[in-house]
């Protein structure tokens, strides 16, 4: 059947998931390579010394870390500008769970990826998904990690930014606990991100999802499948569907 | 044997002039009130009719430790330790002045400079040594009491002082040793008044959740190598009901 699609992205939306992604991607990079002290260097001091190296001192690579950090912060102002209703969209969709239903959905497909559906019926229980609004929570559950967890990463960046240029030695304890929670944040958002980019770019299941942070849109299939409740409203407002 | 840099104080010549710190504050532009080096005094309290020569005057500065707890405090490496040298380095384009290492110091030769927001302390003065001359407080010295150099190196002013004299040579005890590269020869006057290496609550926090951190991380990966075994070995097509139902 010639298969309808959905529209899911506007080009403001797929422009900050690919800008955040590159700046994430260098921002990582570079803040790994600051952190040199054999009790905390997530894989050792080589990396740091070799990416020090690499962009002639430390000094400069955390100007680098500095400037694309702060590219960040504006691309997201600028997002916030041009798109402001987007934004509040993704907020409210992001942030609004059901605890029944999602919780569900969230147990049964960690073991559905993992072990299998067999697994689910061996405990006696239904394999069958419950229906998902516009994200699933597992969407759901990462988007509110990098919200919550960018929020706080790029708060704790202003400080550690500012604490040579504006603050006085009063404000050394709030900069050493920016260091500390910049740390921590960066490290629990990654762990969902490995699982993030797995789901979206690796898995085939969400093809069509990966595709749609390109084109801005989804086939009604996979719509239908993947994102019920969401498919139910907007296949009933014709406008919003176009034939492909 | 690499070099080790180092100060050994015939502490029987400080006149308590306060000439060494005048210097080191000119030499590098010390903010007002503050100051990378000092002079100790001995507890002295003039008793009419003894003679008493107690008076004891400790000259010190960073003291480029063996151990440096202020090292350890620094989660960029912007403080190390350079082994060539033997010194303790800042390396001031790095240091965001976190403040870590000023409590660390249990010597607290460390502060956080007003003007740079950075933390600061003695350095030997490199660009005075570059130059071919004595770091300022040691040039400055009317009576030589501060004596610097390479003391690995038996044929250097300070080498030599600290061999012939190895045995009687003290240091400062603090509750904290890291063993410091400051060596005093005579009675140096006030020994214990270094205090105990804090690492700030922060610092605390970051080292002992790192572990945890990799294990969340850890996990996550886990998670996504057995998602992709299943995905590359038992297929995922069978649960999927999205063919069936387009």
């Amino acid at each position: 059947m010639p298969d309808k699609t959905y529209k899911r992205h506007d080009r403001s939306d797929i422009f900050i998931h690919w800008f955040n992604a590159a700046c994430w991607l260098l921002l990582l990079l570079t803040g790994v390579g600051l952190i040199q002290n054999p009790a905390v260097d997530p894989f050792g001091s080589g990396y740091p010394a070799w990416l020090r190296s690499v962009v002639g001192g430390g000094g400069n690579l955390l100007a680098i870390h500095e400037g694309i950090g702060l590219a960040w912060i504006a691309g997201f102002v600028l997002y916030l500008l041009v798109n402001f209703r987007g934004a509040r969209f993704f907020l409210a969709e992001v942030f609004s769970v059901s605890p029944a239903r999602d919780m569900g959905w969230m147990l049964k497909k960690m073991v559905l990826m993992t072990l299998g559906p067999k697994a689910l019926k061996a405990a006696g229980v239904d394999p069958d998904l419950p229906d998902q609004g516009y994200y699933n929570m597992g969407q759901k559950a990462f988007a509110q990690a990098s919200v919550v967890g960018g929020v706080v990463i790029a708060v704790t960046g202003v400080i550690m930014y500012l604490s040579d240029r504006t603050f006085g030695a009063e404000a050394t304890g709030m900069v050493g606990w920016a260091v500390a929670v910049h740390f921590i944040s960066v490290g629990l958002v990654f762990a969902g991100l490995l699982v993030h980019v797995y789901m979206a770019a690796v898995s085939p299941d969400e093809r069509p999802g990966f595709k749609s942070m390109f084109t801005g849109v989804v086939p009604g299939g996979y719509a239908r499948h993947h994102h019920r409740l969401w498919w139910e409203k907007v296949s009933t407002e014709p406008e919003q569907g176009s034939e492909e | 044997m690499a070099q080790q840099l180092a100060m050994v104080i015939d502490a029987a010549k400080c006149i308590d002039c306060k000439g060494c710190v005048a210097a080191c504050k000119v030499a590098n532009n010390v903010p007002e009130g503050q100051f990378r080096n000092w002079i100790k005094h001995a507890e002295y309290r003039a008793v009419p009719g003894i003679s008493d020569n107690g008076v004891r005057f400790q000259p010190g500065a960073c003291m480029h430790c063996e151990n440096p707890t202020c090292v350890a405090a620094c989660p960029t490496g912007a403080t190390y330790k350079d082994f060539d040298t033997g010194e303790v380095v800042i390396d001031a384009s790095l240091c965001i002045g976190c403040g870590n290492c000023i409590p660390a110091c249990p010597y607290h030769a460390r502060y956080r400079n007003e003007v740079t927001r950075k933390a600061d302390k003695c350095n030997y003065c490199p660009e005075r040594r570059a130059a071919g001359l004595q770091p300022a407080c040691v040039d400055t010295c009317p009576t030589k009491a501060r004596v610097f150099g390479d003391i690995n190196d038996p044929t250097s002013a300070a080498g030599a002082l600290f061999l012939k004299n190895k045995e009687r040579l003290t240091r400062v005890t603090a509750k904290t040793n890291t063993l410091p590269n400051m060596y005093y020869l005579g009675d140096p006057g006030p020994g214990d008044w270094g205090g105990e290496a804090v690492v700030p609550a922060s610092m605390v926090a970051m080292q002992e959740s790192a572990p945890f951190i990799k294990g969340i991380v850890a996990l996550s990966g886990l998670g996504v190598l057995a998602m992709l075994g299943r995905q590359l070995f038992a297929g995922s097509g069978s649960d999927h009901k999205e063919d069936t139902d387009a």
